[in-house]
């Protein structure tokens, strides 16, 4: 080598050497076993997801990561029963409503904070009321309490709530409780980050580090009044990038990976380590049909097609449209085919499943017949017109940008409505843009949308009411249709004061057969859940609801509090080499990589070198 | 006027026994032609049906075999049809998005050249401002504000990338009109209008086609990344077959079929752009000639 | 994207010595001419950023809310607090005012002055391009200088068409590809590199942390480093080529100077300053690169922020990044351009 090239070599390396110091100092330290693995004996259990957490303060987080973290972080008033999902003693051990259904009166279990202070009615008072005063506190959880009167606590065990309606959902409150001792210090609520650790909490575990967009490393409490978990720590891991996750679980840097996207899913399939968890979702996808939108004082907005408006199109859609070919095709087979409304077979007590002749099958034959009958010709182009005009069946489909899912489902649906005479044209919207144009401005014919159901339907429901149309200002209010019907409306109100519970599902499922044979909306599959972990890293997880339910993104915590797992190192891989060694090794490697091109090239160059001197 | 055409066959004569020196070059020509021929009878020789997923009839994510030459896509299509398909698609918003980076570039260097004082002086600063900005930001941030579709990210880029050329134009234009004929002709009472298209536009052309070619080559990467970042033209096209590839998991289902082919031809045409560009730069700039 | 292939920089300092008229002022002149050249700049950055920005379908409160039904009342009054009741030049008053202060807005996401979510990912993005960029400039001008000084030979040919190739590959495939190789594992060869990130849970402390970031960043910084070093070796093989043909080469040759020594104290050192100086200017093409990159390797960076905001869409982030972006660039420039006036006799006496 030349001087000059060799100074330059050694330039290079010594840069990237200063970018590597570690290499460059590589005496062996005591200790440094603990690099990467966790130290023997511990068990852990590493989760990947493929979002960050966007808040860690309760009052602001929105994302279902960091729900899901405070879930285990914090206790709720009430948690869903493993078996049957029905509301459950979590931190209230009991409670009663009043005759009139305006007053409730819980009993807060008597246990402690991480801290060693008591829980009282007192910290659960001060949550609430902070989310009803303080519009800071409101953006997680606002429209929860949206309905209370007055949050108060009597004496340390008794929390009395009293509400402007009857509200049935109470038992069903997405609210964490906070301790009132270390919250009521923290100055504006909706600015604050609340990354202190470790956090004080009383959930089964306890966040003891949050490295923002890396991890969150949270602990068993020992406190935790149903028993310490069987493991020592839950580490959360976030990934952008949702095909190194998955290879992340192949290789052992994750044991488990919640809310899989189907593909990712399939691509884990025959791994002897990995279990591939496949059950019924909590998510329904649907059509929206554009019924003739209108404010919430009834003046008509937007531009949707005045055919929808007629009950018919949209049941002649209902007709046109192949459930079990967008099951197979579109979502893999990992979905179940819709033959009911808004709430999926994953709630038995809840969903409503259309039998007999009520039930609308795959009949492009029959669709085109209603059409027919109802006067909408077809023109020797194959497109219909309107009974009473010359304009055509020409329609929008509005998806989401960056879905290849509904991609996908729109060139299904353009096929079968051109079958029955309707012209369809996909439109791709931004989030935001979407949202408004199918949720304030009604610039949309048919969208595709769907909804995550809680444990209790209700809110699902809410979004078909007339009061969540917008303002005249043209201001959103929540509708997921533009629905607005007495009949459902006088269901609604029955459902909400009635707490009996076998008449209130029996309400809620009169609601689904009329969203379903009204079509403002048609739902089309119920995606499964899926999921997978290693068998060799959790030796046993329960999930939500125990029979056949789901693992990670359910609601409550039982999963991650029923998790076993062995203890000490994973085992690895790669067969000896320590994860230290391997670190160097790696590390020395990736330095000799980018210069062995180079060192290549040199030496070539100094064969070649004098036969090229000019 | 014969004489002209004489010369300009002469020149032309010239000009092609020197880009037949440049051995790259000639390869890269040889790529495009291949490549630009398969997009044209891609149409005559296959059925566009074949990419309605509706249609597909192919069993999914399937491995090469004597139906499927480069095996299947997540919903059962032909790989190849997609590659000769989304040819069409990465090529023409590849020319199209240079075409328009062009023209920007030629009409705001030959401007900015031609006229003195601070009209030039704005339009340089404008053009600087343009040559810093991080361009693929840029285009990102434009392609999220005008929604998704291939003219948006033909005007995306085309409207990023035209800096650098005019820069170029610029010094050449100045060059040009330095010339003592073209004084000679001001001096005789051509306008504005005439030097510019008479003479400077014709002694920049060259240039302007050097340069070109290589923004085609730019603008094709690009297309590829903004569909991998989520702005896609809406069409197969090789970039959003990239992303298609992404988006259903074939990396870790090992589909190294879906993974790779879009790719190779995204670096082949890519590189076949470059070196045609660089070896007609060598061409065509004398204080080049002989050095690249 | 910029071609790697300008042999003539398109901006800056070798732009042509027909607009010498800013080098006769001396230094200080200069230094200032670009200083207000670049305060121009900055200042359209900003004023293209609001106007852009406001040119973006919706309404921005509504977009703030993400989907929580608010009443009427609740969003006059979060449009009063965003400053959206006001008129247009009011607002943009306001806007420039704010970022000047350091106030970015604040993110819908986050609910986080943008400002402060900069701040966070700026470390790991600095980290990266930083590592990225030594690595590629010394590779690029090595191998630059190496091509040049044979040049039509078959090294020549062959390390810039390696480097040429690498570049036409796009960045974020290479990504894929390395991560299925490299952290995943095929075949013979194992995974041996992290799968995301730039540290794991219980990373180590002190030395051995940096021994743990390194590890995590040599996919990453592979990456970035495989597609953009073509560029500096194109540039500095160019310029080492017209340092070849000038008569001060030939005369070093002709007193019989031995060919290392002629390249190593004549050609190089005059070639090195018009690169490095380009180094700075092409910086923008890094900064894209490191937005795919980050993305790819879940590094947590300003651009993954950014694509992360253009996934929201979180037009609040996505806006301020957009702009502390386009402003380092800038600057980055800026100081490239006086630098090299100052260091370069041939510019200063010109």
């Amino acid at each position: 080598m030349t001087r000059l090239g060799g100074r330059l070599a050694a330039l290079g390396l010594a840069l990237s050497l200063a970018a590597f110091p570690a290499t460059a100092a590589q005496a062996v330290p005591a200790g440094v076993q603990a690099v990467q693995e966790p130290a023997e004996g511990k068990r852990i259990v590493r989760l990947g997801a493929i979002q960050a957490i966007d808040s860690m303060n309760p009052f602001l987080a929105v994302r279902v990561i960091s729900t899901s973290v405070h879930r285990w972080m914090y206790a709720y008033l009430t948690t869903p029963d493993s078996k049957t999902l029905q509301p459950s003693p979590d931190l209230a051990e009991s409670w009663q409503a009043s005759g009139d259904k305006l007053t409730w009166t819980f009993k807060i279990r008597d246990t402690k904070w991480s801290d060693g202070t008591p829980v009282t009615a007192q910290d659960a008072a001060w949550t609430l009321n902070k989310i009803m005063t303080d519009d800071g506190a409101k953006t997680a959880n606002g429209p929860a309490v949206e309905n209370f009167e007055s949050v108060t606590a009597p004496d340390d065990r008794t929390l009395v709530i009293k509400t402007k309606q009857p509200q049935a959902s109470m038992l069903e409150l997405p609210i964490p409780i906070v301790p009132k001792h270390v919250w009521e210090k923290v100055p504006d609520i909706g600015t604050y980050e609340a990354e202190r650790y470790p956090a004080v909490g009383n959930g089964p575990y306890i966040a003891v580090e949050h490295k923002k967009n890396a991890y969150v490393k949270l602990m068993a409490n020992p406190a935790y009044w149903r028993g310490a978990p069987k493991i020592d720590e839950l580490h959360v891991i976030f990934y952008e990038n949702p095909e190194a996750a998955n290879v992340g679980l192949k290789k052992g840097d994750i044991d488990w990976i919640g809310r899989l996207a189907g593909p990712q899913f399939q691509a884990l399939a025959g791994d002897p380590n990995i279990v591939q968890w496949n059950t019924q979702g909590r998510r329904a996808s649907y059509l929206q049909l554009n019924p003739g939108a209108a404010t919430a004082d009834g003046e008509e907005i937007g531009d949707g097609h005045p055919a929808l408006k007629d009950v018919k199109v949209r049941q002649a859609i209902h007709y046109a449209i192949d459930k079990q070919a967008l099951v197979d095709q579109v979502q893999n087979g990992l979905a179940v085919p819709a033959n009911g409304s808004i709430v999926p077979p994953m709630y038995k007590d809840f969903f409503w499943e259309a039998a007999g002749d009520t039930r609308v099958t795959f009949d492009p034959a029959r669709a085109n017949k209603i059409l027919d009958d109802a006067g909408y010709r077809k023109g020797a182009d194959g497109i219909r017109t309107m009974p009473d005009g010359d304009r055509k069946l020409e329609m929008r489909f509005s998806i989401h940008t960056e879905d290849p899912i509904e991609d996908k489902l729109a060139q299904f649906l353009t096929g079968w409505l051109k079958d029955i005479g309707i012209q369809l044209t996909t439109r791709k919207l931004d989030s935001n843009k979407f949202t408004e144009e199918t949720g304030s401005t009604a610039l949309y014919d048919i969208a595709i949308s769907g909804w995550s159901v809680n444990p209790d339907p209700e809110e699902v429901f809410a979004t078909h009411l007339c009061s969540r149309r917008p303002t005249a200002a043209g201001e959103g209010g929540g509708t997921e249709s533009f629905y607005c019907n007495e009949d459902y409306e006088k269901l609604y109100r029955q459902q909400l004061a009635e707490l009996d519970r076998p008449k209130r599902i029996a309400l809620m499922k009169q609601m689904q057969e009329k969203l379903y044979t009204d079509a403002p909306i048609i739902a089309v599959y119920y995606p499964n859940n899926l999921e997978a972990y290693r068998k060799d890293r959790i030796t046993s997880i329960t999930p939500i609801p125990e029979d056949k339910g789901i693992l990670y993104g359910g609601s409550g915590y039982w999963p991650v509090y029923s998790l076993q797992a062995p203890a000490g190192p994973a085992p690895s891989d790669d067969d000896g080499a320590g994860p230290f060694t391997t670190a160097v090794v790696a590390t020395a490697a990736g330095v000799v990589v980018v210069f062995v091109l180079g060192l290549i090239l040199t030496a070539r160059l100094r064969r070649k070198g004098d036969d090229d001197r000019e | 006027m014969n004489e002209t055409a004489a010369r300009r066959r002469g020149a032309l004569a010239r000009f092609w026994r020197d880009y037949r020196a440049q051995r790259t070059g000639l390869y890269g020509a040889a790529i495009l032609a291949v490549f630009v021929l398969l997009a044209l009878v891609t149409p005559l020789v296959t059925d566009p049906s074949g990419l309605d997923v509706t249609k597909a009839t192919g069993p999914k994510m399937a491995p090469p075999s004597a139906e499927f030459p480069l095996g299947t896509d997540e919903s059962g299509r032909s790989i190849l049809l997609m590659i000769l398909w989304g040819s069409r698609v990465s090529l023409l918003i590849g020319f199209l998005a240079a075409l328009l980076s062009m023209v920007i570039g030629t009409v705001t260097g030959i401007t900015a050249g031609h006229f003195r004082g601070w009209s030039s002086a704005v339009l340089m600063r404008i053009t600087d401002w343009f040559l810093v900005l991080p361009s693929l930001v840029l285009a990102l941030v434009l392609a999220a504000i005008l929604g998704g579709g291939t003219s948006t990210i033909i005007l995306a880029i085309g409207v990023t990338s035209w800096a650098a050329t005019a820069r170029l134009i610029r010094a050449q234009t100045l060059a040009v009109e330095a010339r003592p004929y073209v004084e000679r002709s001001r001096v005789l009472g051509a306008g504005h209008w005439h030097v510019m298209t008479r003479h400077v536009l014709p002694n920049v052309a060259p240039l302007v086609l050097a340069n070109t070619t290589l923004t085609v080559a730019s603008a094709i990467v690009t297309e590829s990344t903004l569909a991998f970042l989520g702005a896609d033209a809406g069409q197969a096209s090789w970039g959003s077959m990239l992303r298609g590839s992404y988006d259903w998991g074939a990396v870790t289902s090992g589909a190294w079929w879906y993974v790779l082919p879009p790719g190779l031809c995204i670096v082949a045409v890519v590189l076949a752009f470059t070196f045609c560009g660089r070896a007609l730069e060598a061409v065509l700039n004398p204080r080049l000639r002989g050095v690249a | 994207m910029t071609a790697p292939i300008e042999i003539e920089p398109a901006a800056g300092p070798a732009a042509g010595p027909q607009e010498g008229r800013g080098a006769r002022r001396g230094a200080l002149g200069y230094a200032l001419t670009k200083l207000g050249g670049a305060l121009l700049s900055i200042g359209m950055v900003v004023v293209a950023t609001f106007f852009l920005f406001r040119l973006i379908p919706g309404d921005p409160a509504i977009a703030y809310t993400r989907d929580v039904p608010l009443t009427p009342d609740q969003l006059a009054l979060l449009r009063r607090q965003m400053g959206l009741d006001r008129p247009l030049p009011e607002q943009f008053l306001d806007f420039v005012a704010r970022a000047l202060r350091g106030d970015l807005g604040t993110s819908y996401e986050y609910r986080r002055p943008v400002a402060e979510l900069i701040g966070e990912r700026l470390g790991p993005t600095l980290l990266l391009v930083g590592t990225g960029l030594v690595i590629a400039v010394s590779l690029g001008l090595w191998q630059g200088t190496r091509a040049a000084w044979n040049h039509g030979g078959r090294l020549d040919r062959f390390s810039t068409g390696i480097s040429l190739t690498l570049w036409s590959v796009p960045t974020f495939w290479l990504g894929l590809l390395l991560l299925m190789v490299f952290a995943a594992g095929v075949g013979p060869i194992p995974g041996i590199f992290p799968t995301r990130g730039m540290e794991d849970v219980d990373a180590p402390d002190g030395p051995m942390y940096l021994l743990h970031v390194a590890h995590h960043l040599v996919l990453p910084c592979i990456t970035l480093v495989a597609v953009v070093y073509a560029q500096y070796l194109v540039v500095m093989r160019s310029s080492l080529l017209d340092e070849i043909g000038q008569d001060y080469v030939t005369t070093a040759r002709a007193k019989g100077l031995r060919d290392a020594q002629v390249r190593r104290r004549h050609a190089v050192p005059n070639a090195l300053l018009p690169t490095v100086t380009l180094v700075f200017l092409h910086i923008g093409l890094v900064v894209q690169g490191a937005v795919t990159t980050e993305t790819v390797y879940s590094w947590p960076g300003l651009g993954l922020l950014f694509y992360e905001a253009i996934k929201g869409p979180d037009f609040a982030v996505m806006q301020g990044t957009f702009m502390v972006l386009c402003v380092a660039v800038i600057i980055m420039n800026t100081l490239a351009d006086v630098l090299y006036h100052v260091l370069d006799p041939r510019v200063r006496s010109a």
